[in-house]
């Protein structure tokens, strides 16, 4: 196939799409007008339509009369065609989150990274910012046209609860679109003024869009908030407090657990991209570069990673303390058993994350005596994993249920419990950890003098963790349940404690520490691209995935407890069409990031020339009289 | 032949997505209905007051997604075998159907030692019974170890009727945290 050949089918498939896609929105919203107009004229009372013309004058005449005599009437739900109005909304909001995420996201490690850039002098670090915020732009407007499709989608399908929403928080629409408008001009000022700013000022752009990003993203989350823990408003839904409203129980753990979230998952978006352009690659400088980009961009999203089970846990404590009843439904009751699915893709999660990680200490020259504790660390992690989805009562036969006696088994029953499931979360955090560490140490050896001292006490606050994890975890089956509860908040203290301890002294042991091995970017198999290719959309499963159980565990509630969901979406739907649902619409986000990304890609094109025929060796007129640079350098 | 970049990664992402739809199949599957209220004419018997309760504990009340009956060791919330029995005299001044009553309108006001003070009021959104509703939840409770006796006329102090007052609250928790 020729490139000519290929560049033709392209463009023909580009102008099929783009009919298809035009032609959907029309025949789309005809069929709805239509919809609209049949049942307006439909005769009253089932009447059959007569041939007769004079008849049927008269019965338009009567209907058109009623028409007019009708009063108004505000609709309290409308249907979405083929796949109903649940569905539509859900696809919507979750294509609109995903991308808010990322826009969310890259800012704040590209602010870093430019920080970091700044304080060393090293351009590349400049250079690796700069390629992260190429990808914003596009998705800047991505996210806020699906904001805006989300909220007419709303207002079309479900009026009357968003016109209930908009009236309890009327006051926070305004400073919502100011700080809308605010983010358009940091982002495009910070994008755009790559290079044309003393570096302080443009890294005051970056942390305005940061400031900025996270206020919009702190107002829409109460609206959200509001619907699952309800405060400030009376028992039929009266308004008393906008401001208990917005600082509703579960508000401010969310606004933690999604800015962590936001921050995993944009940089395991990051690293695909990288992972992307790494196999496009032709030479070993770019591959030495998109190597290292990927490298900090899932740095960036297993270090946020990590940390995210905790924040995880105070969301849950939260929900628990707001209503039990709800607490329960998420972990007893009907989505139970969505964490198992959670736990497959945390799992997977992490055995990536540590295999992306163990393939990388390939990157440095010599011998790699680490490595030989890579299988202690893969049997540790699978252990856990296999804990973690282990589930309490088991699908089984009749017969199977009688053997066992009752639907847990007998033994790996226990494994299904909080207490073997939290151990295991937090085992797993120590093994990764303990992975980055060994990678951290490929190549180099501690020459200060308390070398020995400083790795025998990161082995012993290491074990005292593990330690600490495995024993309350064991505690909770012998003690009552108020107090098994509160256990696991020591066994999160102890794993944090370590993790941070061990890295502080890891710090000052390999200052100065004497190189065995010289790091090759680039130097590294090429499935390890697909692997960060494979956490990205793992990531991306996973928030679809935790979106669903936020939202849906309001089951038939708008308003959890206060406006009632009276549509024909009210029920909660299987497992198996939620996950159909989340999977459809993470297939359609990895199309339209990878718009994003060749759009990006747009701009290190080299310009457009028409070739010219042979022995003609004047310009065309009507070339661009400039080239663009791979990148705008700061002077 | 060498398979386009594109293709291989189009064909990751979707065996990615398709292996956790996969997953998503295999746990057990329920759609949840929202719950409607139950029709008691006025005379429905005891014993399928009694019936109707269960199912109402199982459906709409969820009662069951916390309460077990007839398993020991570690529990979050107290099980409910035998509980028509203890319901006689756990709380001073109380009969059980005052208890129940109680327990169901007013969870908070006395709360079983070593569990935490979790349980909603029933008679309230979310959960919603209705008084009669909650009457059959009583009539199952009391056959829990002992016999129902109670009708869809029966009065106590949460439906307007009897005047018995609850007994103040003895070993109950202070009601922090109290939902909703």
């Amino acid at each position: 196939m020729t490139q000519s050949f290929a560049r033709k089918l392209l463009l023909l498939l580009a102008s099929v799409a783009a009919l298809v896609l035009i032609l959907g929105s029309v025949t789309t919203a005809l069929g709805r007008a239509g919809a609209e107009y049949q049942a307006a004229s439909q005769p009253p009372g089932g009447q059959p339509v007569t041939s007769d013309s004079q008849a049927g004058e008269k019965l338009d005449a009567q209907k058109a009369a009623q028409d007019r005599a009708k009063p108004y009437e505000e609709a309290e739900y409308r249907t979405f065609p083929v796949v109903g109005s649940r569905v539509a909304i859900w696809a919507v909001a979750q294509l609109h989150l995903s991308f808010a995420a990322f826009v969310l996201a890259v800012p704040i490690f590209a602010f870093i990274v430019e920080v970091i850039g700044y304080k060393t002098g090293d351009l590349r670090y400049d250079r690796l910012a700069y390629e992260f915020t190429k990808l914003l732009s596009v998705s800047f407007s991505l996210t806020a046209t699906f904001g805006a499709f989300l909220t007419f989608m709303l207002i079309i399908l479900y009026p009357k609860f968003t016109n209930y929403l908009m009236s309890v928080f009327s006051p926070t629409f305004l400073p919502y679109v100011l700080l809308f408008f605010f983010e358009a001009f940091f982002l495009y000022t910070y994008y755009y003024g790559w290079g044309k700013f003393h570096p302080l000022v443009h890294l005051g752009l970056g942390l305005g869009l940061n400031l900025v990003g996270t206020g919009i993203m702190l107002i829409a989350n109460s609206w959200l908030t509001f619907m699952m823990s309800p405060r400030g408003v009376s028992d039929t839904g009266a308004v008393l407090s906008v401001r208990e409203a917005v600082f509703n129980a579960t508000w401010m753990p969310i606004n933690i657990h999604r800015i962590i979230a936001n921050v995993a998952f944009g940089g395991s978006i990051a690293a695909a991209y990288a992972a992307f352009k790494f196999l496009q690659a032709e030479t070993d400088e770019e591959r030495a570069h998109y190597d290292w980009m990927g490298y900090i961009g899932n740095f960036v999203a297993i270090s946020a990673f990590l940390p995210l089970p905790f924040a995880g846990y105070w969301l849950a404590k939260e929900i628990y303390a707001f209503s039990q009843t709800l607490g329960l439904t998420m972990m007893g009751g009907a989505f139970s058993w969505l964490f198992i699915i959670q736990a497959v893709l945390i799992g997977n999660l992490f055995l990536a994350a540590n295999y992306y990680l163990w393939l990388g200490m390939g990157r440095v020259d010599g011998p790699q005596p680490l490595q030989k504790f890579i299988k202690y660390l893969l049997f540790g992690i699978t252990l856990c994993f296999m804990v973690w989805a282990t589930p309490r009562s088991i699908i089984a036969t009749v017969s199977e249920v009688r053997a066992m006696g009752g639907s847990s088994h007998p033994i790996l029953g226990y494994l299904g419990v909080m207490s073997a499931k939290n151990t295991a979360v937090n085992i797993l955090i120590l093994t990764t950890f303990m992975s980055f560490l060994l990678y951290r140490r490929t190549g180099k050896i501690a020459s200060v003098t308390w070398a020995k001292t400083g790795h025998a006490a990161q082995l012993a606050i290491f074990a005292a963790a593990a330690v600490i994890v495995i024993f309350l975890g064991i505690y909770g089956y012998f003690v009552e349940a108020t107090v098994r509860i509160k256990l696991s908040v020591p066994q999160v203290l102890s794993v944090l404690f370590a993790m941070i301890a061990i890295t502080v002294i890891d710090i000052f042991l390999f200052r100065r520490a004497q190189k065995t091995g010289e790091v090759r970017w680039g130097r590294i198999p090429r499935i390890s691209q697909y692997v960060l290719i494979f956490i990205a959309v793992t990531f991306t499963w996973l928030m679809g995935l935790m979106g669903y159980v936020r939202s849906g565990l309001r089951q038939h509630w708008h308003v959890y407890g206060v406006i009632r969901d009276r549509s024909a979406d009210a029920f909660t739907p299987t497992l198996g069409f939620a996950t159909k649902v989340v999977s459809v619409t993470v297939l359609l986000f990895f199309m339209l990031i990878g718009v994003v990304f060749w759009i990006s890609s747009l701009h290190d094109r080299p310009d457009f020339k028409r070739k010219t025929r042979v022995g003609d060796d004047s310009s065309p007129d009507y070339a661009l009289p400039h080239s663009h640079a791979p990148r705008p350098t700061k002077s | 032949m060498r398979i386009p970049l594109i293709l291989r990664i189009g064909a990751l992402v979707l065996a990615t997505t398709g292996f956790y739809t996969y997953v998503g199949q295999m746990v057990p599957q329920k759609e949840v209905q929202p719950p409607r209220e139950t029709n008691l004419s006025g005379n429905v018997s005891t014993s399928d007051m009694a019936q109707i309760g269960r199912s109402i504990m199982e459906g709409k009340g969820l009662c069951l997604t916390c309460h077990t009956i007839g398993k020991t060791g570690a529990l979050r919330f107290p099980d409910l075998a035998g509980v028509g029995a203890r319901a006689k005299t756990r709380v001073p001044g109380l009969n059980d159907v005052e208890y129940f009553a109680q327990s169901l309108y007013e969870p908070t006001a006395f709360v079983v030692p070593g569990f935490p003070p979790a349980m909603p009021p029933i008679n309230k959104p979310p959960i919603g019974l209705t008084d009669q509703e909650i009457l059959c939840v009583i009539a199952y409770l009391q056959s829990l170890g002992g016999t129902s006796t109670v009708t869809l006329q029966t009065k106590h102090h949460y439906n307007s009727g009897a005047t018995a007052a609850p007994a103040p609250p003895a070993a109950a928790a202070p009601p922090t945290g109290t939902p909703k």
